[in-house]
């Protein structure tokens, strides 16, 4: 935000990789039995990693730098294939690095100490922050793919050995959903290097190269069965990757059980982060190395992120598992992300931007309710749930503030996104703005009912459902703040990002 | 008749390395005569000894291109990649063994006396140039082999696989010896270079040499296990002593695939268009065959024997394209394929010791919290086996389909994709299997310094050749280019 001048010999993202490490090998090395040090250890790592991060942040200079690209780090990896390891941060990423630290400090911070094989938990939680930092600063697509793909072990173990309920199954089918998108997207990289080669004699995974010249060509289908683009087809094998992780309909079965069964700290970076990452996968790959593609191919895509709102809004409704309840609302915001993506014009994907910072907080705010009800009342059936604010007037009020904005109200953080992106899709498909109004209607339905329900009416005799405690309110406030101050200063986010979105490849056309 | 000696071409230089092996194995035969039973750890002491000594005399033989003995060998940057990698295979072998062997009450001098004779013949199928040397190798290292898998002489599954291997393995070497006649008549040679100089474009309709390189080929499927020619692999990798099978799944797979680059990427480079299409087959073959059947394997050592059929295909894919590229990452596949797959077995091997029942899966069940150092590494090998990066398996994925994009060869390259998605589950259950809550209590020995080394040295060389594979992939990319 050019608030001072970070030192430039300083291998700052580098850091922000290494320090997650840094602290596993610590926890590693911990005895299983010092659970307290181990979660301060924890602790301490991640309030490092997100001072480092908003001392980056802070240090960023709008529409400065090759591409807009800031703290740009590259060395040799694999010389003869040229693959490198190039780390480098823009408006794309800015946000999303600062969300990351933020949510896995809280998911450690909210932790319980009494977790069994906590040193593990932790020490996963840990290598999966490295992973996912790595995938938002990553510039080389190699480089891009093995953090892609090493962030998937963590995951898996976090909810395959931690979780709840059919948790080896539910760990098993997102890990067999996510690889095939994968393998669709390393081969593609592979040909859009191969196809880069072949125009430019260079081989090079660098996306700072490969933006340069977009694949172009068609591919003749044998036996004359007609033709593809070859831009359509690498698009399409990014996409499947990106559309798996968002999810986007309908690819996304394998989401309910995967947030349900996860305990509460992994759905908090799950739901939070790494959705956003499938979404972040479209706009720095399919949107600049492919911005023909992204025109032709954004329509259908588009229908299908609107699909997306409308029917996570209405599995939302029909929930009364709260997990599942917010697990289906994820899914119908992720839709407004895509659907401002997919829009292609200036405001949707600043909107999109926003909201995905937005919908972070949101949904790591509304898990860690659904966690606190369920700690506290034993319970997370809905129709089991009423009159927490009798004996619990801070929580409700708070729990209030999360409901208002997950429905998008003015003056919260959700209404900025949606009505960015929602000013973006009318200006390309009406239709779809259509909607996706409907789905902001849906949401009012299923957020009010789900805190309505739970809250208000005369409670259980004897009513036990604890007051939240000073800690409970620390973990909620930097949540509850950024809805404040994203809701207060709208402008904000669009204006830091504004300079790199518009230097995007398919803006620019 | 005069013979000119000096004709002939003889370099013992050249072939320092296996003499230096076989003259090791000489050595371990009389020292067994003298040794005290109890004592017969020293055995494996002199034979880690001898097999440094053929390391450090393999490292000369770098860059050089030394053609001796009549070109039937040759000294040259392939043999030294091979002869490292093989020798380095043999002497973790010969360090997790004395344990294993002890538990068995198999502590036998001859032991180390074969694992020798397998590891020169290996060598020297790495170093042939003709037909006479690439099957004295080949014959050298299977007869040891079958020796070896029937080492276990009082457990009958061990007899079964030995014998299998034997009657298999000899039928093999029939189709191997009749190819090479019909290469040598059509041809009039044994040696590749003259094999290589006479195969021009117009070869490519003579049809008693494409006879004769079919069936060698079907000699050659066989010692790496690919499909149609694998049935003999599960049964000999379950059976033999599970010792015997981390060896000769790793070394003979990276022999025979010397052979196999020597013979078709540099002697029969012009009629490329004639040999691709059935060692695509192949290819594809092992890849189904391997992960299909590996997913309903509840014995680990018959899994791995499954996924090593699977992981055949995935090193034949590099030797599709033809080109040094391509051979560049069937090496960095061999070499990586080493480390995680001995890993492996060698996990197997150091829970084996206490009785063979050990490799069913059942038995593996909350290793992590019975053994957590074992279960930790395994954990990392079945990752690599998988391509999960940062592991050194991922690399070698990438590196053989990126040869296959290059060259612009879909349909093998989507089997494969296709292929190690499905092979996900079957790596991923192990650990499954092992993170689940143990049943009870089960006693083990404990794992031995020298086995833990070996384990541990596995395990680092499979995270950093997949943090740093730009070394290995430089020496493989030397080793490949190959030509007469």
């Amino acid at each position: 935000m050019s608030w001072y001048t970070l030192p430039a010999n300083v291998p700052w993202l580098t850091l922000v990789l290494l320090l997650p490490l840094i602290g596993a090998l610590l926890v590693a090395l911990t005895p299983s039995v010092a659970v307290r040090v181990i979660k301060q250890l924890g602790i301490l790592t991640s309030v490092i990693t997100l001072a480092l991060v908003v001392a980056i942040i802070g240090g960023f200079q709008q529409g400065v730098g090759n591409l807009h690209l800031q703290f740009e780090e590259g060395l040799q990896w694999i010389p003869s294939l040229g693959i490198s390891y190039h780390l480098g941060i823009d408006g794309l990423s800015l946000f999303l690095l600062g969300l990351n630290a933020l949510l896995f400090l809280i998911a450690i911070v909210v932790t319980d100490s009494l977790t069994p094989r906590l040193k593990e938990f932790i020490l996963l939680l840990l290598i999966l922050e490295a992973a996912t930092a790595g995938i938002l600063l990553a510039l080389d697509l190699v480089l891009f793919y093995v953090f892609w793909e090493a962030m998937l072990v963590p995951l898996y173990f976090l909810i395959g050995v931690w979780g709840e309920g059919r948790r080896v199954y539910a760990a098993f089918k997102f890990l067999i959903y996510t690889v095939i998108g994968s393998f669709a997207m390393l081969v593609a990289i592979l040909a859009v290097a191969g196809i880069n080669f072949s125009q430019t004699g260079q081989l090079s995974f660098d996306w700072t190269v490969l933006v340069q010249h977009p694949a172009a060509g068609v591919w003749h289908l044998p036996a004359g069965l007609g033709s593809i683009g070859i831009p359509q087809l690498l698009f399409f094998g990014f996409a499947l990757a990106f559309a798996i992780k968002m999810p986007i309909f309908p690819l996304h079965t394998w989401l309910p059980p995967a947030y349900t069964a996860s305990p509460i700290p992994v759905v908090i970076v799950f739901a939070g982060l790494v959705s956003k990452l499938g979404a972040y996968g479209f706009l720095r790959f399919n949107l600049s190395l492919f911005p023909d593609a992204a025109h032709s191919l954004g329509g259908p895509l588009a229908v299908l992120a609107t699909i997306g709102i409308l029917y996570g809004a209405f599995m939302a409704l029909v929930q009364t598992d709260l997990k599942r309840l917010v697990a289906y609302a994820s899914m119908s915001h992720l839709g407004f992300i895509g659907l401002g993506i997919f829009a292609g014009n200036l405001l949707g994907i600043e909107g999109a931007l926003v909201q995905m910072i937005n919908h972070g907080v949101i949904i790591a705010a509304l898990f860690l309710v659904v966690g606190m009800i369920e700690r506290r009342a034993g319970t997370r059936d809905r129709g089991e749930l009423r009159g927490l604010a009798a004996t619990a007037p801070l929580f409700a009020a708070l729990f209030l503030v999360v409901s208002l904005a997950a429905l998008g109200l003015p003056g919260l953080n959700g209404f900025v996104g949606e009505f960015l992106i929602m000013l973006g899709a009318w200006s390309s498909f009406v239709p779809l703005a259509v909607g996706a109004g409907i789905g902001v209607i849906l949401a009012a339905w299923y957020v009010l009912r789900f805190y309505q329900g739970s809250t208000q009416e005369a409670p259980p005799q004897p009513a036990r459902f604890p007051e939240l405690r000073l800690a409970d309110v620390g973990v909620l406030a930097p949540l509850l703040g950024l809805m404040l101050v994203i809701g207060i200063s709208p402008a904000f986010f669009p204006a830091a990002v504004d300079a790199t979105v518009k230097a995007l490849p398919v803006i620019v056309r | 008749m005069t013979i000119d000696l000096n004709g002939l071409g003889i370099d013992y230089g050249a072939i320092l390395p296996e003499l230096i092996v076989v003259g090791t194995a000489i050595v371990v035969l009389f020292l067994d005569l003298v040794v005290p039973p109890d004592r017969r750890g020293w055995l494996a002491a002199v034979t880690v000894v001898g097999l440094l000594g053929a390391l450090a005399a393999s490292f000369p033989l770098w860059g050089q291109n030394r053609a001796a003995f009549g070109d039937t060998v040759v000294a040259d940057s392939l043999a030294a990649f091979f002869n490292v990698l093989l020798i380095v295979i043999s002497i973790f072998t010969a360090l997790i063994s004395p344990r294993f062997l002890r538990a068995l009450e198999l502590d036998f001098g001859e032991y180390y006396i074969l694992l020798l004779g397998a590891t020169a013949g290996m060598m020297l199928l790495a170093a042939a140039t003709s037909l006479m040397t690439i099957f004295l190798g080949i014959e050298l290292l299977s007869i040891s082999l079958y020796v070896l898998s029937g080492f276990a002489r009082t457990a009958l599954r061990s007899q079964e696989a030995a014998l299998k291997y034997l009657l298999l393995g000899g039928f093999a070497t029939g189709f191997l010896l009749y190819g090479m006649a019909l290469i040598y008549g059509a041809t009039g040679s044994t040696t590749l270079r003259a094999i290589a100089a006479y195969t021009t474009a117009a070869a490519a309709s003579n049809v008693l040499l494409l006879v004769g390189i079919a069936l060698l080929s079907v000699g050659l499927a066989f010692k790496v296990s690919a499909a149609p020619f694998h049935m003999w692999t599960p049964d000999v990798y379950e059976g033999a002593p599970t010792v015997v099978t981390t060896f000769m799944s790793v070394a003979t797979k990276a022999a025979a695939f010397a052979a196999i680059g020597r013979i078709f990427i540099a002697t029969f480079p012009s009629i490329s268009s004639r040999w691709y299409f059935p060692l695509a087959l192949i290819a594809i073959f092992s890849l189904f065959i391997g992960n299909l059947v590996a997913i309903t394997q509840d014995n680990l050592k018959r899994m791995l024997a499954y996924s090593g059929i699977a992981h055949a295909g995935y090193i034949l894919l590099g030797v599709l394209p033809g080109t040094t590229q391509g051979f560049t990452a069937t090496l960095f596949y061999i070499a990586a394929y080493a480390v995680m797959n001995f890993g492996a077995f060698a996990v197997v091997t150091a829970i084996g010791a206490g009785g063979e029942q050990t490799a069913e899966l059942s038995y593996w069940r909350g290793l992590f919290y019975r053994r957590p150092f074992l279960a930790t590494v395994m954990t990392i090998f079945m990752l690599s086996l998988a391509g999960i990066p940062p592991t050194v398996g991922f690399f070698a994925k990438l590196f053989v389909f990126q040869a296959l994009v290059t060259a612009q060869i879909w349909a093998p390259l989507v089997v494969a994709v296709i292929m190690t998605i499905v092979s996900f589950y079957y790596y991923l259950r192990v650990i499954v299997v092992m993170l689940a809550q143990p049943d009870g209590a089960v006693t083990e020995s404990r794992v031995g310094f020298s086995t833990s080394s070996v384990l541990g040295a596995a395990a680092v060389a499979t995270v950093f050749l997949g943090l740093f594979p730009a070394v290995v992939l430089d020496w493989a990319s030397h080793a490949a280019s190959l030509h007469f």
